[in-house]
Order: structure tokens, then C-alpha cells, then sequence
């Protein structure tokens, strides 16, 4: 019987999470052209018997003004699957997770490229389904404007499970998909052999009351922001008490929120680090991030050391503005100060301190049942992945809390999830 | 700049792609991936230490006309050619890619990407063949009109090949102490609004090593030869002749470029004629190739390294000894390879 052990995922970010980590002596500028660097990365994280690294992704850029894009290094980088098709066959064990839009994509074309991906790495990929809520994405997609939030899920709902039927292989007796729906038509099954490990893994981030609908219907993992504990525990309870009512059991899905550590051998060292890289952010980069989490487009207009001012809703990331909101008003925060705050992590959960320290809070929301693992969110590239490697990994295996190898050769044998009939 | 006497007279040899179809695995493989990957990369490393100028991996969701109950290399190709890309350092991978299959900003990332992974070798290939089971698939089963499908394949390499140069090649400064890391001035929106797209852009992958990945275009009829003028870099024909070469080199330069721009490659399927009579292939392609009708050839074989070995051990030393293919790869990127970049090192 395999230990109750956390699940790791190395989460894979430019130069960095932290936006000013290019500006850092200690990262690696070039990341973004560097596939070196990546093979590097995913090789550091496979030593350390992380369950699986994960790519983010979006179909445009991330910022739109040139300006404030031009100080930061997210303007430029892999395409993930592509990215993840060349780590795969330069690692043996690691899960090889990336992004990719329902909105902007069609199920055939996507079933097949994950699929692909699978039989290239031996049956270790993922695939995060993510609707996409950017303006800046929606304009390189003949669209002028994003769509409906409710929209959007509809259109994500019939994608899943578009995909889901081209990775299960037709029917028997079958002739082909026959999927007529109200977003896609697919005549064919797909022409490749079943996925090593029956379907590559279904990844999931939306944290909105749809978003956690379509998680608990279809996905296997599900990847999320909680800064508190009681944040935490409350988003793990209510997405697992989801699952009854789609017939499945609360081990069938994996929550893994992200962390984003700064860690060092002592707590001072660690504050250093971390005061260093906040040292990096130029104010109109810190603001003009806050402004893309809460999906307004003037927020420079108000006076940078007052509050937050009231805010409408929006089409955007609902759960991501709402988190923001609640944090200024709780913690009573400047414009500044919160650009700071979620400039450094981007909302998720902000760690700075030891070893053993780190290892004691995660500790604590895995045996809390608050989480199933994390998403380990490095500042900077490579040497804060390097660090949580070297100094947290043995600290989580001593205390029995990680693997200290890979049980199975697959991403779901990893996971301990069950392999699709 | 040096000529060798044997070539035919302007200083070029001659182009050599081998083509890798989805046809089904060889009995002898086992059903699981691994199995497949290294009998693929065997082959491709095979192909690039004979100094091939570069594999075509063709692609098809699914292949018109074929059986889905039958097992085919199990691999997109694109996906594929990030792997190959990886266990090889010179030769060229050229992946097929419908139009229909993708959206032209997603499909200009995906090969921008594999072009950086790549360092500079990865090339498209566009088909303009409008396959009605693709459609298919991907939510037209009305499919197009044979017009409007070019004007839309039209539409949509012209949006790719412009997203592709909307980084200026010293765009990125990675400037860590003054705080920027590219030039604003050298980074530019296509927005383009057209007839089925409309894209804003930037891209947001790098410029590509080798400027932009290389343009192949396939399945061309008399229509499509403007576009082809307009946009590709290496066409491939079943049947190229003297005159269609000189029309399309004549559009070309009505197009300002020059009649250098484009390579046409000639599909060729020699296999088991092979290793009983090299110097009678050899021959065939020497003619083909001094009568300017062709810039190459593009070998049309099944994944098995039996057929790659004829033709690299029986076939090519003889066109080598005729001083009709360069004997190694002088740069690294496949543009170079294919001569389509000023002439470096003369």
C-alpha cells in the first residue's frame, strides 16, 4: 500500500514567478530561448522526484501596453506543447503538464496533440484546460471581445468531452466520433493507438462556481490559489464534496494549491532574498499587473498610496479579482503595496523562511486536509527551484511526507490516480 | 566564388529531402511508444549523418482515405519533430500542418517555438489540398469551396509569416540593470483584419534563428502557383518541368523576390529499384537536375532504415563521386542548408 505522501509539481514560469526574477543576478535572463535551460530544469525537478512539471500558457501576450511589457520578460517564450514534446523524450519519469485554451482551439486538433505528447513521454502528459479570460488573447482570434464567462464553460464543457471520447477510443462497432454539438462537430475517432496511461492527465485551475462544476465533472487535478489555510481547506472541501453527484469518489482528484517559496537556511537570509527581488519591481509593472488581475484597464489613475478604489464586476478571472479585493480590504493595503504583494506571487500562497519552516506549513495544510499537495511556484529560474530541490524535498522525505522514488513510470501511477476503463 | 566542375554551372548542388508518411509501423515493432521513437529518431539520425538537407514529417488528422482501424506512427507531427529535434544537431525537420487543423496564431507560435528548440532548423509544411474528412473533424463538415479554401490558405500563411517577423532580430536586449528587456520600437502588431481572420498579435515566442522557419508548400495545382510565388520557400512536385520552373521563378521576381527564393523539389519514389540499380537512379536524378527543372529531390520513403540505407549507401556516394551533392552541412541552420540565405563563408 502506497503512503498517504504529498504530491509535488514544479511550476515552470519564464525567467521566474516573481516578476522582476529577470532583473535578478542569480536567474537565468535567456529562459525564454533557452531550451537547454528547460531540459535542465526538467531534469533538476525529475532528481527530485517531483510528480510532474507544469507549463503555464497563454495564446497572446500578457501585457498590453509595449511599455510596461518591454520591462518584464513574459512577452516572449515556448510554445508549451511543443516545449514539453522535446522534454519528454529528454526525461523518464516526470509528468509533462502544460496549458491550452478551449476557446481558442478545436478538441480534435488538441486530443491529438496531448495524445501524441503522451506516446512521445511513455504516457506521462497532462493536459490544464483553461477557458482563457484575456482581451489580449481574444483579439488574436478574430474576436472582438472576450466571451461570456457562462459561455465560455459552455464551450469548455463540450471540449472536455469531446476530448475525453477521442482519447477513450471509439465504441466498439463504432465508425467514427459522430460528435454534432452545439460548439464542435467531429466525425472521426482519432488515428493514433490508446494513450500509454488510458488518457493523459486532466488538469483543471478554474476556481469560480462553474469553473469548480467542470472540475469536479471531469478533472483529475486540480491546481489553485489559497493564500490562508482556512481559504484552503475551505475550496478542498467544497470541490470534493462536488464529486457525488458526478459519481466519483474524493481520492479521484488531486487539489494541489500553488506555493511560492523563498527559502533559505535561516529566516533572515530568506527576508533578504526576498526583499531584493521586491527591490526589482518598478511601480508602473507592479500596478499594471494588479490592474490585468482585476480586469479594469485605469487603475493608474488613482493615486497610488490610497486604496483600492470600488469596482464593477467582470467578464474576466472572477475568483482571481474577488481574492484580490478581499485581501486589500482585510489586510487594509495601498495600490502599492498590493501591486507588490501580487507582482511577488500573483496571489498564491507566499512563503519566506527555512527549511523546516516551509516543511511545518506544508505539513500542516496536507495533514489539515486542505490540500493534496502544491504547485511549487520558484522566484527565479534555475536557482530557487535548485534551492527547494537541495534543502525542502529531503526535509518533506525525512518526515515521510514525499516519495523518495518514483513509485511507477506513469504520470497517473504518480498521482495515484486510476487508470481509465 | 568557387565552382566546382561538376555541378551545373551556378555553383548549387542539389537539395535531398527524405519524406517520412504516415504509413503503418512495420510488423516487427512492438505496439508501445517507445519502440516507435527510437526506431524514428534511428532513422532521422541515419538521414542526418548522410547530410540529408532535411526530413519532411507528414501529418493528417487522419489521413484521407485510410483506415482508422489501423495503427499509423503514433505521433503528431509537430509534437514529433520537438522530439527529433532534440536527439539531432544539424538536419532539417519539416513538419506537415493543415490550415484547416489550426488557427493561424497558434500555428505560428508552435512552429516559432520548435524553430528556437530546434536552433534554426525547423521548417512548415503547408499543404493546399483542402481534405473534406479534415474538415471534418474540426467542426466544418461543410468543408470550403476549392476558391475559398485558397484564398483562405492565402490569408492565413501571409498572417503566419507576418507574425513570425514581428519581433526584429535585436529586439530582445535582457538589459537586468537598466530594466528592459527588449526594444519597444522593435516589436510590431500585425493586426491584420481580413477576409477570415482577424489577429492582433505579437507573437509571444522570439524571433526564429534562422529569420523565419522555412516554407514548404504541397498538393499545389495551377491556381495556387501565385501564392507559391508570394510566400514559400521549397515547393515540392510530383511532376516539376522546365517551363513550370521558369513561370514560377518569372512570378517570383514579379513579386520582388528573387528567382533564387524558391526551391522545387521533386517527389521521388525510387525504393526497391534501389539496390539493384543505384547508377540508374542516379542518373535519373542527375537529369532531372541539370535540365534546371528541379532544385532537388524529395525521397518518398516508408520509416523502414533498410530503405533509408539503400539510398544512403548505394545511391548517394554515386551522386557525391558526380560532385552533384555537398559532401557535409557547412552552417547550421536549415534555410542555409537549402541555400536560401546570401551565401555565408564566400
Amino acid at each position: 500500500m502506497t503512503a498517504h505522501q504529498m504530491k509535488l509539481g514544479a511550476f515552470l514560469w519564464a525567467t521566474g514567478h516573481h516578476i522582476a526574477a529577470w532583473r535578478h543576478p542569480q536567474a537565468h535572463v535567456t529562459a525564454g530561448v533557452d531550451i537547454d535551460h528547460y531540459i535542465q530544469l526538467a531534469r533538476t525537478a525529475e532528481a527530485a522526484k517531483f510528480d510532474m512539471i507544469f507549463c503555464e500558457d497563454a495564446a497572446g501576450a500578457r501585457e498590453a501596453n509595449v511599455n510596461i511589457a518591454s520591462q518584464t520578460s513574459r512577452s516572449i517564450g515556448f510554445e508549451p506543447i511543443s516545449l514539453l514534446a522535446a522534454l519528454a523524450v529528454q526525461t523518464s519519469h516526470i509528468g509533462l503538464v502544460s496549458t491550452a485554451s478551449t476557446s481558442y482551439n478545436e478538441p480534435y486538433g488538441l486530443a491529438r496533440a496531448f495524445a501524441s505528447l503522451d506516446h512521445l513521454s511513455g504516457g506521462r502528459a497532462g493536459w490544464n484546460l483553461v477557458t482563457s479570460a484575456s482581451h489580449i488573447e481574444a483579439a488574436n482570434f478574430g474576436a472582438t471581445g472576450l466571451r461570456p464567462h457562462a459561455d465560455r464553460y459552455e464551450r469548455a464543457r463540450e471540449f472536455a468531452a469531446v476530448v475525453t471520447a477521442l482519447w477513450h477510443g471509439k465504441p466498439d462497432g463504432a465508425s467514427g466520433l459522430g460528435h454534432d454539438g452545439r460548439s464542435f462537430s467531429v466525425r472521426d475517432a482519432l488515428e493514433l493507438p490508446r494513450s500509454p496511461q488510458g488518457a493523459p492527465v486532466m488538469v483543471q485551475a478554474g476556481a469560480s462556481d462553474v469553473g469548480r462544476d467542470l472540475a469536479a465533472r471531469t478533472a483529475d487535478v486540480v491546481f489553485t490559489a489559497a493564500q490562508t489555510f482556512e481559504e484552503a481547506k475551505a475550496f478542498y472541501d467544497d470541490l470534493k464534496g462536488r464529486l457525488a453527484a458526478y459519481g466519483r469518489e474524493p481520492d479521484d482528484i488531486k487539489i494541489m494549491p500553488g506555493v511560492a517559496p523563498v527559502v533559505a537556511e535561516t529566516e533572515s537570509e530568506a527576508r533578504e532574498k526576498y526583499e531584493e527581488l521586491q527591490e526589482l519591481i518598478p511601480d508602473d509593472v507592479g500596478v499594471a499587473l494588479l490592474s490585468s488581475y482585476l480586469s479594469i484597464s485605469d487603475l493608474w489613475r488613482y493615486p497610488i498610496d490610497g486604496p483600492l478604489p470600488e469596482l464593477p464586476a467582470s467578464e474576466g478571472m472572477q475568483s482571481r479579482q474577488a481574492l484580490v479585493i478581499e485581501q486589500s480590504r482585510r489586510d487594509n493595503l495601498s495600490i502599492r503595496q498590493l501591486a507588490r504583494h501580487f507582482a511577488g506571487a500573483r496571489g498564491h500562497w507566499r512563503m519566506v523562511g527555512t527549511p523546516a519552516q516551509m516543511a511545518d506549513e506544508l505539513e500542516a495544510r496536507f495533514e489539515g486536509g486542505a490540500a493534496d499537495g502544491f504547485n511549487v511556484m520558484p522566484s527565479y529560474f534555475p536557482g530557487e527551484l535548485d534551492t527547494f530541490a537541495a534543502l525542502v524535498v529531503p526535509e518533506l522525505q525525512r518526515r515521510g511526507l514525499f516519495r523518495k522514488d518514483y513509485e511507477g513510470r506513469t504520470l497517473r501511477e504518480h498521482l495515484g490516480l486510476k487508470r481509465p476503463v | 566564388m568557387m565552382r566546382s566542375s561538376n555541378d551545373r554551372g551556378n555553383g548549387t548542388t542539389m537539395k535531398l529531402a527524405v519524406s517520412l508518411p504516415p504509413v503503418e509501423a512495420p510488423s516487427d515493432v512492438q505496439a508501445s511508444a517507445d519502440p516507435d521513437f527510437a526506431l524514428l529518431a534511428r532513422f532521422v539520425q541515419k538521414a542526418e549523418a548522410a547530410g540529408l538537407d532535411m526530413v519532411l514529417l507528414a501529418d493528417s488528422a487522419p489521413a484521407a482515405g485510410s483506415d482508422t482501424s489501423k495503427r499509423h506512427v503514433p505521433f503528431e507531427a509537430t509534437t514529433l519533430l520537438a522530439a527529433l529535434a532534440t536527439v539531432t544537431s544539424r538536419i532539417g525537420l519539416v513538419a506537415a500542418a493543415s490550415t484547416l487543423a489550426h488557427q493561424p496564431y497558434n500555428l505560428a507560435r508552435r512552429f516559432a517555438s520548435l524553430d528556437i528548440i530546434s536552433h534554426g532548423r525547423a521548417g512548415w509544411n503547408a499543404t493546399m489540398v483542402a481534405d473534406p474528412r479534415e474538415a471534418a473533424n474540426f467542426s466544418r463538415p461543410e468543408g470550403f469551396s476549392p476558391d475559398d479554401f485558397r484564398r483562405r490558405a492565402e490569408e492565413f500563411i501571409g498572417i503566419v509569416q507576418g507574425l513570425w517577423k514581428g519581433w526584429d532580430a535585436d529586439a530582445l536586449l535582457f538589459d537586468q540593470h537598466g530594466g528592459r528587456f527588449f526594444d519597444p520600437e522593435k516589436m510590431h502588431l500585425l493586426d491584420h483584419k481580413g477576409e477570415f481572420f482577424s489577429v492582433r498579435g505579437p507573437l509571444n515566442v522570439a524571433r526564429s534563428p534562422q529569420d523565419t522557419p522555412v516554407l514548404v508548400m504541397s498538393g499545389l495545382s495551377e491556381p495556387d502557383m501565385d501564392i507559391v510565388a508570394r510566400t514559400a520557400d521549397v515547393i515540392l512536385l510530383d511532376e516539376p518541368s522546365v517551363a513550370g520552373a521558369n513561370d514560377l521563378k518569372r512570378r517570383a521576381i514579379a513579386f520582388g523576390r528573387s528567382p533564387g527564393a524558391i526551391k522545387v523539389l521533386m517527389n521521388v519514389a525510387p525504393d526497391a529499384e534501389m539496390a539493384a540499380r543505384p547508377d540508374v537512379i542516379a542518373d535519373r536524378l542527375e537529369e532531372s537536375f541539370r535540365s534546371k527543372s528541379c532544385d532537388g529531390f524529395n525521397i518518398l520513403m516508408p520509416p523502414l532504415e533498410s530503405v533509408l540505407d539503400d539510398f544512403v549507401d548505394l545511391v548517394l556516394p554515386e551522386l557525391r563521386r558526380r560532385g552533384l551533392v555537398r559532401s557535409d552541412y557547412r552552417n547550421a541552420t536549415l534555410r542555409s542548408h537549402l541555400g536560401l540565405v546570401e551565401e555565408e563563408g564566400q
